[in-house]
Order: C-alpha cells, then sequence, then structure tokens
C-alpha cells in the first residue's frame, strides 16, 4: 500500500470512529456503543500495556536483575498485594498497599497545601494592598482582598448567615458569582474550540475542503 | 493476625509514610532524604500496579458479562479484543512509534476520545438555551459575565467593542481570580486536615469497608 | 400568536441547536475571514520569559493532556517548541498523564524534529510517564534519574549526551507546563513552591480562570488559556496554525450562544408575562 493509500485509510478509519461518536447527538445506538466500547478497550489495553513498560520492566525487572537493586521488592510486593482484591478471603491485604501509597500522599500534602498554596496566596493577597504602586493596582488590590474574604466568608456554613456575616457573604455571593460566569464563559470556549478540532479534521484532513 | 493485617498495619504503614515525607521537607539530613527519595521511588511503583487493577477489573466483568449474556454482551466482544491487541501488542513490540500500540492509540483511540468530549460543545449550548435564565439577580451577574467573557476572549468581541479584552482581562485578573484565590486557600487547608487526619489514623474511609 | 411564539421557542428540539451550532463551526472555517488579535498580558508574559532565558538552555516541555483536548493543547505545544528550539534549547518532556501523554509526546516531537532538524538524545529527551503525579513531581526536585531510570524507549539517562547534566529541577532554566487538567496545581505546589522552579503554562480553557491566582502570586510566570491562547502565542511565535485557524469558528459560535442565551430568555419571560 503506498503512503497516501495507508493515510486516506487511517484517516477514513478515524472519521468513521468520530461519525460514530458524533451519531449519539441524534440519539442512543448501536454505532455509538460499539464505538464506545472499542473506546473503553483500548484505553484499558493502553494503561496495562503502559505499566508493563514503564513500571514493572523499567522500574522493577531491570533494575532488580541487571543492576541487582534488591529493595525493589519491597514495593514489588506491596505491588502485587493490590491484587489480593479480587480475592475475598485475602483482599484485607491489599489495604496496605493502599495505606502506603495514601500515607505518603497524605505527607506531601501537608506541606504542599500550607507552604505552596496557603501562604502564598495569602501572601500575595496582603502585599496587594501596599500603596506603594499606582491607584490602579491599589484598588485592584482592594478589590482582590474584599474578594477572598468574602469568599472565604460565605463558604463558612458553621454560623448562619446573619448579622455582619450575612452582608459579607451577600457580598461574596456576587464575587463567586461573576467568577463562576467567567467560568462558565472559558467553559464555553473550551468545548467549542474541541469541536473545532474535530470539524477541522473532518474538513481538512478527511475531506480536503479547507486548506 | 488478620486483625493485625488488615487494620493496624495499615494504620501503621499511612503513618510513617506519611510523616517520613513531612519530617524530609524540614530536614536535609542525607539518610532521611535518601530514605524519602526512595519511598518516593516506590510510591510510583505501587501507584503503576494500582492502575493495572482496572484492566484487570474490566476484563472479569466483561468475561462474566458475555458468559450470563446480559443486556449488551456482544460489545464487550470488540472491548476484549482491543484490549487484548492493545496490550499484547505493548508487550511483544513496545509502545514506541511504529508499533500497533502506538498505531491503534493514534488513529482510533484520538479521534474517539476529542469527539467525545466536543460533544459536550453541543450539550453546553442546548443547556444555555433552555436553563440559562435571568431570574434572580445573582443569576443575572453570572449571565452578563459570561457574556462579556465570551465575547472578550474572542478575535470578534474586539470588533463589537474594542475594550472588551481590557474589560475581560480585568474580570479574570480580580474579581475571578479574588474568588478562586479564597477557593484554593480554603480548599488547601481543608486538604491539609484531612492529610494530618489521615496520617493520624482518624480517618479510615480509604480502607473501605471492615 | 406571541404566546404561541414564545411557546414555539421554548420547546424547539435541541437536535436544531445541534445543527446550528455545527453549521456556526462549518462556515467560518470554509468561509475565512481575517480578524484581529489581541494579545492578553498573561500569554505576553510568558512569551517574554522564554525569550528572556539564554539561548542553548536545558528547558522542560510538558505533555500533561489526554487526546480529549488536542485542539487546545497540541497547538501550544507546537508554538512553545517553535519558540524553543528557534533559540536552540535542549529539551526535556515528560507527561503525567498516564493515558495518551507519553505517545502524543512522541508524536510531536518527533514531528517538530524533523522540521527543525534535531536529534534525539542531543536535542530533546523523552522521559515518558511514571505513576503517582505527587511523588513523581516532588522526586524529580532530587534526582531525575531516582523516579526515570531510562527515557520512554528503556534508554538508561546516563547513555543520553543531553542528560549528563541534567538531573534535576535546578539543572533547568524553565519548565514549560502544557496541561489539561489540576496538574499545574501540583507543578506550582512542589516544584515551584519547594525547588523555585521557573515555570509558566499553558492550559485548556476550563482550567485558566483557577491559575490567574498564581500569576499573580508570580508562582507562574504566564499562562495561555485554551485555544485563543495559543493563537496569542501563534502569533507572538510568527507562525500562526490551527489555533489561529478556529478563531473565527470560535467567534461565530460564540455569538450563536450568546444569540440562544437571549432568544431563551426572551421566550421564558416574554412566555411568563403571558401566563
Amino acid at each position: 500500500m503506498s503512503p497516501q493509500t495507508t493515510q486516506m485509510f487511517e484517516f477514513t478509519l478515524a472519521a468513521l470512529l468520530t461519525l460514530c461518536i458524533f451519531s449519539y447527538l441524534y440519539r442512543d445506538n448501536p454505532f455509538y456503543r460499539f464505538a464506545e466500547h472499542i473506546f473503553a478497550g483500548i484505553s484499558a489495553g493502553y494503561y496495562a500495556g503502559l505499566i508493563w513498560h514503564a513500571v514493572i520492566v523499567q522500574q522493577l525487572w531491570v533494575p532488580i536483575t541487571h543492576e541487582g537493586t534488591f529493595s525493589l521488592f519491597v514495593p514489588g510486593i506491596l505491588g502485587a498485594l493490590m491484587f489480593t482484591r479480587f480475592f475475598d478471603r485475602i483482599s484485607f491485604l491489599s489495604r496496605i498497599s493502599i495505606a502506603f501509597v495514601v500515607g505518603n500522599t497524605a505527607g506531601i500534602s501537608i506541606m504542599q497545601q500550607l507552604h505552596g498554596y496557603v501562604l502564598p496566596q495569602v501572601s500575595d493577597t496582603i502585599t496587594g494592598l501596599e500603596t506603594s504602586g499606582t491607584w490602579y493596582a491599589l484598588v485592584g488590590g482592594w478589590v482582590i482582598f474584599a474578594g477572598v474574604v468574602t469568599t472565604l466568608l460565605y463558604f463558612y456554613f458553621s454560623k448562619e448567615h446573619k448579622g455582619a456575616l450575612g452582608v459579607t457573604a451577600r457580598i461574596g455571593i456576587v464575587f463567586i458569582m461573576v467568577s463562576f460566569g467567567a467560568h462558565f464563559g472559558y467553559t464555553v470556549m473550551g468545548r467549542v474550540s474541541l469541536l473545532i478540532g474535530r470539524m477541522q479534521f473532518l474538513l481538512r484532513d478527511w475531506l480536503g475542503l479547507i486548506n | 493476625m488478620t486483625s493485625f493485617l488488615g487494620k493496624q498495619l495499615p494504620l501503621l504503614v499511612a503513618f510513617f509514610a506519611g510523616v517520613t515525607m513531612v519530617i524530609a521537607f524540614f530536614t536535609s539530613e542525607q539518610t532521611i532524604s535518601n530514605f524519602a527519595q526512595d519511598q518516593l521511588v516506590w510510591v510510583t511503583i505501587v501507584g503503576g500496579f494500582a492502575l493495572m487493577l482496572g484492566a484487570v477489573s474490566i476484563t472479569t466483568v466483561s468475561i462474566n458479562h458475555i458468559k450470563q449474556r446480559k443486556e449488551g454482551w456482544q460489545y464487550r466482544i470488540p472491548l476484549l479484543v482491543f484490549l487484548a491487541l492493545t496490550l499484547g501488542s505493548a508487550i511483544l513490540e513496545g509502545t514506541e512509534q511504529g508499533t500497533m500500540y502506538d498505531w491503534v492509540f493514534q488513529k482510533m483511540y484520538t479521534p474517539m476520545d476529542s469527539t467525545m468530549f466536543s460533544l459536550l460543545a453541543f450539550f453546553i449550548a442546548s443547556a444555555a438555551y433552555r436553563a440559562f435564565r435571568a431570574r434572580t439577580i445573582e443569576a443575572t451577574i453570572l449571565l452578563i459575565t459570561a457574556t462579556i467573557v465570551m465575547l472578550g476572549r474572542v478575535p470578534m468581541g474586539r470588533i463589537i467593542f474594542s475594550y472588551l479584552p481590557q474589560v475581560t482581562d480585568w474580570i479574570m485578573n480580580y474579581p475571578n481570580l479574588s474568588v478562586q484565590r479564597g477557593i484554593i486557600i480554603g480548599a488547601a487547608l481543608g486538604a491539609a486536615s484531612m492529610s494530618l487526619r489521615i496520617i493520624l489514623g482518624v480517618e479510615r474511609t480509604y480502607l473501605g469497608r471492615s | 400568536m406571541a404566546s404561541r411564539v414564545a411557546e414555539f421557542l421554548s420547546s424547539i428540539d435541541r437536535r436544531y441547536i445541534f445543527l446550528l451550532i455545527s453549521l456556526s463551526v462549518v462556515f467560518p472555517l470554509i468561509f475565512k475571514f481575517p480578524l484581529p488579535v489581541a494579545i492578553s498580558p498573561e500569554t505576553q508574559a510568558l512569551y517574554d520569559r522564554v525569550d528572556s532565558i539564554p539561548d542553548g538552555s536545558t528547558v522542560m516541555l510538558t505533555f500533561d493532556y489526554y487526546p480529549s483536548t488536542l485542539a487546545e493543547t497540541e497547538p501550544m505545544s507546537i508554538a512553545a517548541l517553535k519558540h524553543l528550539w528557534r533559540k536552540n534549547m535542549k529539551i526535556v518532556t515528560m507527561s503525567t498523564v498516564g493515558l495518551g501523554g507519553p505517545s502524543i509526546a512522541e508524536r510531536v516531537m518527533a514531528t517538530m524534529a524533523k522540521e527543525f532538524n534535531r536529534t534525539y538524545g542531543i536535542d530533546y529527551v523523552n522521559l515518558g510517564y511514571k505513576a503517582n503525579y505527587t511523588a513523581v513531581l516532588l522526586g524529580l526536585g532530587t534526582s531525575f534519574r531516582a523516579i526515570y531510570p531510562t527515557d520512554f524507549y528503556g534508554t538508561p539517562l546516563d547513555s543520553l549526551p543531553m542528560m549528563q547534566n541534567v538531573d534535576k529541577y535546578g539543572d533547568l532554566k524553565f519548565i514549560y507546563i502544557v496541561s489539561d487538567n489540576g496538574i499545574v496545581d501540583y507543578w506550582v505546589g512542589l516544584a515551584n513552591a519547594q525547588f523555585g522552579a521557573s515555570m509558566g503554562a499553558g492550559v485548556t480553557a476550563v482550567m485558566a480562570p483557577k491559575f490567574y491566582a498564581y500569576v499573580r502570586a508570580q508562582q507562574l510566570v504566564g499562562l495561555l488559556g485554551g485555544m485563543k491562547g495559543a493563537s496569542e502565542y501563534e502569533f507572538l511565535v510568527g507562525s500562526e496554525g490551527m489555533a489561529t485557524a478556529g478563531m473565527g469558528a470560535q467567534s461565530m459560535v460564540h455569538l450563536t450562544i450568546i444569540g440562544l442565551i437571549i432568544i431563551g430568555n426572551f421566550a421564558y419571560f416574554w412566555g411568563r408575562r403571558r401566563r
């Protein structure tokens, strides 16, 4: 097969699968379900194949057999214990591996959250109020300060939103609506871009209607 | 013994794994740093095995589906065929360009995945038409902001009103930023306290039912 | 009559709306028209920062995205690569996304390497993927070789000429993240906060609003938001690509959706007043 024929075959296959998925817009149908199940099969196979090479071969087999890093038996065994979940009688053993991963992530997370997010974000909110900049920057700094404080107070549910808390929470909801509106606008933008991408494929690569 | 392996040992493991990472953050002592680095490597390996569970699970569920002739069992056949094809190719040929594994991903999976997400453009448009109503002041604020941002972030918005991009920049950099910052701070404090609860063994739901 | 119009507008089959959206995308793609480009300050900041990196430096370019968002993210990767390779930089790539990331990285890098005549191992390296991104991003701060004993192809890092003096974030001049998910949080919270790595990000539009907070706090030097951000970067590097080509359709669909919102509200309030 010539390269052009191969490419045309590939584009046509991709286009047919694209149309199978698009057919869902009309209603659920066998073409969509067929494509959907191929999709699920490939994703599971892709992940398993990637892990086979990236983890089992590159991180375990080669270091243990070629370099004698026998300490890697520990994560190897912990990893294997994960599969005890499929056997009711010994499934409790998988908890040890899960606990190892979750505990490690929790340990990292504590410092990550406080040192990586809370302190820099609080710090910038406060330094934004410094009067050394232009009036525009200063007003902006106060807008941000007000938005941060009122948003945090809006999400404070341990006390009823009445009195002073009620007023600030009310201001908070205005800020939140502006942000969610912006988020909605961006979400529309993102989803539309993905559709444009598919149409570019169909019209340009497959049908050759556009350059 | 079962109780120790299934209850106490996981809590101890989580405690030591977590504490190691916290201590490693504060110290540059070589032994601790090396141990923490080894632990990180181990976690990437164990995490890899966890991802394999999904493939095993979908295989067993699909085989049972076919065996019991459940509704739509026929669709499970292409699922298993493509799973086997992709995985088999990875093991026999590898994962790089030129292999069946890469071909199936680039030529079949990619168009399907992209199309699935592009469907959301249609649904979001339909939802905007049916449900996006200026019923209250809050909803009106949301609607107006969304409209400004949608116009301000595309080239045509500048033709309609030349200051729209600047107005959008201001919305994104001040009111939007402040709310996102509030959410980041709030969520970070919540995540930090949850992490502490996990390390101390107060939070145990991740272990599942007893 | 009026109430009948309102009722008709409220009960339109959604498939007509789908058709309208499809046409709004297709027409501008076929019948192109020139549009002005407005560069947002965040895009300009990212471009300027990359431009200020000394030629020939080693940087990282991440492929932290799924195939589902290629329309937004791939043009960013391509535009970034053009910028980086025009400055003769050495590029380390990696992915924290298992489902496709390393394969997309391989395809994009191979295609662009052909265009720029670059050689694998000398001008760029694909580290591939390792599981558990939290541990990966923290571990890379101390040793690339511990987390990635080999590259994507199983070659030990020491055998790759480009990697001889690269083993931690400190050996990189910049990290250029392209992502469609929350991994940017982890890059910021771990690589930037704990190791001081300088970084900027190109992200999908859905994720972008959140990351303005990091730009303001200087945890990110700049930000590209969605296909629009990609088109701005394409404009800055002087190479208009797929993102720029999509801006006409993007404008048209936004106008259509705004029109739909206005009609929907009109039908709702008119119908309610009649009742």
